[in-house]
């Protein structure tokens, strides 16, 4: 006669699913954090006052409208103006020199703004932004 | 006679430790997540040839309302740069990295002013931008 034997009821043991599911939150919180971003840096020089206009003239001045881009009054679309920007600072030496001036109409969307920006950046220039200040006159 | 009392020994249960640590992670990761700007609503703009960047040390965004934010946080242009001056206090400079997140149809009146405030504020602009899918 065969004799049946009793089946035993195995846990698994359950006291170490807690550490494991703090280590699987720690590492998808530290993936979640580190995931790199891509981007432009660009080097802004600090805001001031226009005081020499003179030296200012001397740079090279850009306009940004929505449908071109005038560089020195020529206006031009972005793979001429990358190559003609790209020429007129080679030809300059000093760094104070090689400051593009960059004037936008206000409805210049942000894509056409970053394109410029970049071909400024690629040619080696240094971009700084020519805003309009606002300024209330009371007249008597 | 004199009968001894068993001594009853009391342990504190720590079955349901695993739960309350969890509950406590997920409180945790609630409020680090208030700080960041994961809910602002923009599209980046599309480029070519950029490169991955470092962690900035804040995050100015203008997004699809045209609204800023300071690391999530809705703030005026007027705020910003005193805003940014206390967060990038005594940092060297070309570590006080600045991420810009701009709405690709924001137009110039929205981010120029905003760009000037962090030149003010003597920050690092970073673009954050989409890189253009290459053809295989």
């Amino acid at each position: 006669m065969k004799l049946r034997r009793g089946q035993l009821l195995v846990d698994p043991p359950a006291s170490s699913s807690s550490d494991i599911a703090f280590i699987l939150i720690i590492f998808f919180l530290v993936c979640a954090s580190v995931q790199p971003e891509t981007g432009l840096p660009q080097f802004l020089p600090r805001t001031e006052a226009k005081e020499e206009k003179k030296e200012q003239s001397k740079n090279l001045e850009v306009s940004i409208t929505p449908s071109n881009i005038v560089l020195n009054g020529s206006p031009l679309k972005l793979p001429e103006f990358s190559k003609r920007i790209l020429v007129a600072l080679q030809a300059k030496t000093r760094p104070q020199d090689k400051v593009v001036v960059v004037k936008s109409t206000p409805d210049t969307p942000y894509d056409q703004w970053i394109r410029v920006s970049q071909a400024i950046d690629n040619a080696g220039g240094t971009l700084t932004l020519e805003l309009e200040s606002e300024r209330t006159i009371i007249v008597d | 006679m004199k009968l001894a009392r068993k001594k009853l020994t009391a342990s504190v249960p720590s079955f349901a430790m695993g739960d309350i640590a969890f509950l406590l992670l997920i409180f945790f990761v609630i409020l680090a997540r208030v700080q960041d700007d994961s809910h602002v609503q923009w599209d980046p703009a599309i480029l070519p040839d950029i490169k991955m960047i470092g962690a900035p040390l804040a995050s100015v965004a203008i997004d699809s309302g045209y609204k800023t934010y300071l690391n999530g946080e809705e703030i005026s242009n007027d705020q910003l740069t005193p805003r940014l001056n206390a967060i990038l206090g005594e940092t060297p400079a070309g570590e006080r990295n600045i991420s810009f997140k701009v709405h690709r149809e924001a137009q110039a009146k929205h981010f120029e002013p905003v760009i000037q405030s962090i030149g003010e504020a003597g920050g690092d602009l970073i673009h954050i931008l989409e890189p253009e899918a290459t053809e295989p």
